[in-house]
């Protein structure tokens, strides 16, 4: 056997007589094991329940009898977002945003502009989940286990004699980064399991899975590297683990934390009664269909009496209350869509903020490259938001469509008083039954590399300078000894 | 094959140290130190603290590279090729460090093995019997070990290397009288063998009964030079050792 295996050998005999690697070690795999169960079931349970609420919605706005199409506008529908696969691994923002969406017509729905949607809020600390563990808790372990690999040595005088047995320094160091490698692989292999069940029993897509489990282990290979690196440069076991936990807490809990809280204050988003506010004074500058003097509307009417060549409204070939119904509806989602890409172009500021702290905090890198590959970051949710307001969009009109072409102006004038035109601008149900389902589309494989791809680098960039620290702890221990 | 080193006409020394000087700071901590042990010669250095008794051993074990001079083990500079040399070398420190969760045999085992070499069980405990571990000890954790059955456990260990120099830190300093007369008689086999035997200790009387020469080292540099087997007063030279120490 290798000098180097026989070192990694001699640790792992040795932290498995230790009661305190036992224990961490056994606390951790039985958490891991919790949190990839509770995961999975949390996501199959969710998912299942909003495919049923999701069927149950579309069942009953299918049902609806005849109405007026202005009632079906305001009748509304819900859109449910299902759960990616490896949500079961890595639920990231789900649980802060929601997945349920009402859509309505006149009004954009809500969830853009909740406070809870603050970017930077979402980057703290998540529910218990295998990326969870992964992220905060397996560090830990590694520091636990490993803190003393080098600096107990030195102190016990077996460093000495290792090296008095013909290994150099870098040996020493290579076997000592098996050791905790060894152990690193163990705390990863909870991870691979679910991320192998999520990929048989979900379809996830194995790419996305192995790339997750490529990066989570760049992430413990650079803390593993990370706490040989400081056991080396330490001149006591306990100075060690006081190094060491200092860098989990300032990397891991400290930087997230106040990267949210600058990321806020660099860039602060409305409170939601601020945007109500800001929106209704909005509408009422561009438009108010219900105001003869409105110049907007007016000039609306206008162009149409022009286009047909007509004098009143009553002689327009479609019914012009639903001509108003369109335009007002087109009016009032482009505002909102200013307001929400407004509000999206906020969040990514915020986002890129706290993404700038990952090179202070290879948590945060990962973090993001996890939520990316597995599609449950801000930006899927973005997406969902983004589809759910074009299918309302796109119903919404659908319906002022049909009021304008299906009910007549006068009917529509005359249905509070006259019980025939009541029951004539009634349409027919089939008419609902028509109206697409809502499809939610996830981002592709290639988006979610290329989203995941700035937190690898900064990864990346991490374990190039604790490679160089490494290169500077064997030397100084060559020297030193 | 018994080595006989004659003093008049010596071997090739294994250890050769010429002219080394080593400062820290201030402090010269060696002073142009020159000191030869020639194979199957058993040396003992004797000094106060702080005379450079350590710093000596540190130099050939590599840890130390001397501002001035060289240092040679069996013709390995340790300045140059430290692992290299401590491959020629068995190292018994004052405190015996060792593995509290492994037995003496794990932990023999685990060292030999580091050196490159496998030895099987007997030859451990036959390393041990000579070392003089208690039979019933060598399956217990060594964490429950008196400093005296460590050092037996690294006592075998050296003796296991099979490497033409030991270097030997207060060999006896953790022994009782009969645990003494033992490694003595250990270190006559290993000297037998031709193992260049370079000890430190401040044990005048340990060092006379086993030691071919005895050096007193005062301010880093040896300062007077004694062959037990001439015929020595040891009290004379006790209170002489005395002075050289307070100097």
């Amino acid at each position: 056997m290798s000098p180097i295996r026989l070192m990694a050998a001699n640790d792992w005999r040795l932290m498995a007589r230790s009661r305190v690697a036992q224990l961490a070690l056994l606390m951790l795999l039985a958490l891991a094991a919790v949190a990839a169960l509770t995961a999975i079931a949390h996501r199959d349970h969710s998912n299942d329940l909003r495919a049923r609420f999701q069927a149950q919605a579309d069942q009953d706005f299918d049902g609806q009898p005849a109405r007026h199409p202005h009632r079906m506008v305001h009748y509304g529908h819900f859109v449910f977002r299902p759960l990616p696969a490896l949500a079961g691994f890595d639920p990231g923002v789900d649980a802060f945003t929601g997945s349920t969406i009402f859509l309505e017509g006149h009004r954009q729905n809500s969830a853009n502009f909740g406070d809870v949607r603050q970017s930077s809020l979402l980057a703290r600390f998540g529910q218990l989940s295998p990326a969870f563990v992964l992220q905060v808790l397996a560090p830990l372990v590694l520091i636990f286990i490993g803190f003393g690999l080098i600096a107990a040595e030195r102190e016990r005088g077996t460093l000495r004699l290792l090296r008095v047995h013909g290994r150099s320094a870098g040996e020493v160091l290579r076997g000592k980064l098996l050791a905790l490698a060894g152990i690193a692989a163990v705390l990863l292999l909870p991870a691979c399991l679910a991320l192998a069940w999520l990929t048989v029993s979900a379809q996830a897509e194995p790419v996305a899975a192995v790339l997750l489990t490529i990066g989570y282990a760049g992430y413990l290979g650079l803390w593993v590297t990370g706490v040989v690196t400081v056991s080396a440069l330490t001149r006591s076991a306990r100075g060690a683990l006081m190094a060491l936990l200092g860098l989990w807490a300032v990397t891991t809990i400290l930087v997230p934390r106040i990267g949210s809280d600058v990321a806020l204050r660099m860039a602060p988003l409305p409170t939601r009664l601020e945007t109500d506010i800001a929106i209704q004074r909005d509408l009422h500058r561009i438009g108010d269909s219900h105001n003869p003097d409105d110049p907007h509307f007016a000039a609306f009417k206008a162009g149409l009496l022009a286009r047909y060549k007509v004098s009143r409204v009553e002689d327009l070939p479609l019914n012009y209350r639903g001509l108003v119904a369109m335009e007002g509806e087109r009016l009032t989602a482009g505002l909102f869509d200013r307001y929400a890409e407004a509000q999206f172009a906020r969040q990514r500021r915020q986002a890129e903020v706290v993404n700038g702290l990952a090179l202070l905090s290879p948590a945060v890198a990962v973090r993001s490259l996890s939520m990316a590959l597995a599609g449950t970051d801000l930006e899927g949710h973005r997406r969902f938001l983004r589809q759910a307001e074009a299918y309302r969009y796109t119903i919404v009109q659908g319906l002022n469509r049909l009021q304008a072409e299906a009910v007549t102006y006068v009917d529509d004038g005359n249905r509070n008083s006259d019980p025939e035109a009541a029951r004539r601008v009634r349409i027919d149900p089939r008419h609902w039954h028509d109206v697409p389902d809502f499809t939610y589309r996830s981002a592709g494989l290639g988006e979610r590399i290329r989203a995941a791809a700035p937190g690898a680098a900064v990864l990346a960039v991490w374990l190039v300078l604790a490679a160089g620290a490494l290169g500077l702890a064997a030397r100084r221990l060559g020297r030193d000894l | 094959m018994m080595i006989e080193s004659d003093p008049d006409h010596p071997l090739d020394p294994v250890i050769d140290l010429s002219g080394l000087t080593l400062r820290r700071g201030p402090r010269t901590v060696l002073a142009d130190l020159s000191l030869q042990v020639g194979p199957g010669e058993i040396y003992a250095l004797l000094g106060g603290n702080g005379a450079g008794k350590s710093t000596t051993l540190a130099v050939l074990l590599g840890f130390l590279a001397p501002d001035s001079g060289v240092a040679r083990v069996a013709g390995v500079d340790p300045a140059v090729a430290p692992d290299q040399a401590r491959r020629q070398i068995a190292y018994l420190p004052e405190s015996v460090a060792l593995y509290d969760q492994l037995t003496a045999h794990e932990n023999i085992a685990y060292f030999m093995a580091l050196a490159g070499s496998e030895p099987g069980p007997d030859i451990i405990d036959a390393a041990l019997d000579a070392a003089g571990l208690q039979s019933e000890a060598r399956t217990r954790r060594v964490g429950g070990y008196s400093k005296g059955m460590r050092q037996k456990v690294a006592i075998a260990m050296a003796v296991l290397r099979e490497v033409p120099v030991l270097l030997l830190d207060e060999p006896t300093s953790g022994l009782d009288p009969r645990a003494t007369a033992d490694f003595n008689a250990l270190l006559g086999r290993l000297k037998a063998r031709g193992t260049a035997i370079l000890m430190v200790t401040h044990d005048l009387l340990g060092a006379a009964d086993c030691a071919d020469r005895i050096g007193f080292l005062a301010g880093g540099r040896i300062v007077e030079e004694v062959r037990p087997a001439e015929g020595i007063d040891v009290m004379a030279l006790h209170h002489r050792y005395g002075e050289v120490a307070a100097a």
